[in-house]
């Protein structure tokens, strides 16, 4: 599977993963998203910078528990909630955030 | 009420994928919120140790990815005083926040879990 | 709430066995199967270690594994076991910790 995005190809798992975390950028995960049929706005780019820093950090990507957990620490508890990101993410947010912010799949989510 | 089980990690994070393994339990299970323990011993308590560089030998950062822990629900981190002591690992620089145990405590430490896996 | 801490690799330049020992509690049991029981060798510093453990620690040792072996002499506070009773014996224990 691949993405066109800016004249580049961008390759993906079965799952829609990035296969090269070093191929995302703001275009990609736009186009990610696009995929899903989910239009980023504001809300969503805050969870998924959350999220690549969350990464930057652990080394890994986090289920849906400690997501919350890390967004009520980095953002209040308002935004930090499973209600917030359940709305963003159509559900699944430690799942699909972490594809639109080019986290590998993670390990935990079955 | 969920059964407790105590993860005991005993191979230092580069030899082989024990040390990840045993990770990747407490991880799944801290997402689940079981009620889990993780108790670092022998070799294991190699894992503790900062500023490691798991890039140079390719391999991914065990040492960041043992900092999500407690994000991960799992609060009960523990480490033998025996086996940093043998390896002059100094308690009070250990990359992680734990509670250090001597050989009673430890034997206590176990008989309070319902499992123990020991890897 | 005791626990039976079950051996399986060799105490000659493995060390589970070493590091098991010193967390046995009073309560706790040792069954000793496969290569561990070259710990009931005669003579040998991880026999003299299973002779100084507290006395309420009990030692099991799976008999087919000794008798593979040619173990003798063996250690008077060693029990022997079959699969049958090994099988009774983690069930007798709260937990039982396998030294992977």
């Amino acid at each position: 599977m691949s993405l066109l995005v800016d004249g580049r190809e961008i390759t993906l798992d079965k799952d829609g993963f990035l296969v090269d975390l070093a191929d995302w950028n703001e275009a990609v995960a736009e186009a990610l998203a696009d995929r899903e049929e989910l239009a980023l706005e504001a809300d969503h780019w805050e969870i998924l910078r959350l999220l690549r820093e969350f990464y930057a950090e652990f080394q890994l990507s986090p289920a849906t528990r400690p997501l919350i957990k890390y967004t009520a620490l980095k953002l209040g508890a308002e935004k930090g909630n499973s209600l917030h990101l359940n709305r963003l993410f159509k559900g699944t947010p430690a799942k699909l955030a972490a594809k639109l912010a080019g986290l590998p799949k993670p390990s935990n989510c079955l | 009420m969920a059964r407790s089980m105590l993860i005991i990690s005993r191979q230092s994070p580069w030899a082989g994928p024990s040390a990840r393994e045993a990770l990747d339990i407490v991880l799944a299970g801290g997402a689940f919120e079981l009620p889990l323990g993780l108790l670092f011993l022998d070799d294991g308590v190699f894992q503790l140790v900062g500023s490691q560089r798991a890039a140079s030998v390719e391999q991914k950062d065990l040492t960041a990815n043992l900092q999500a822990l407690p994000l991960f629900g799992v609060d009960a981190l523990f480490a033998a005083r025996r086996s940093l002591a043998e390896r002059n690992l100094d308690e009070s620089s250990l990359a992680l926040s734990v509670e250090v145990l001597d050989d009673a405590g430890l034997s206590a430490l176990i008989n309070r879990y319902d499992h123990v896996i020991t890897i | 709430m005791a626990t039976l801490h079950l051996l399986s690799h060799t105490p000659f330049g493995d060390s589970r066995f070493s590091s098991c020992l010193p967390l046995l509690a009073d309560s706790d049991a040792l069954l000793l199967t496969g290569d561990a029981t070259y710990a009931l060798t005669a003579g040998t510093q991880p026999a003299a270690e299973l002779e100084r453990l507290p006395e309420q620690v009990a030692v099991f040792a799976l008999d087919e594994d000794v008798q593979a072996r040619a173990l003798s002499a063996l250690p008077a506070r060693v029990q022997l076991l079959d699969y049958a009773g090994f099988v009774e014996l983690t069930c007798r224990y709260q937990r039982v910790n396998s030294w992977l």
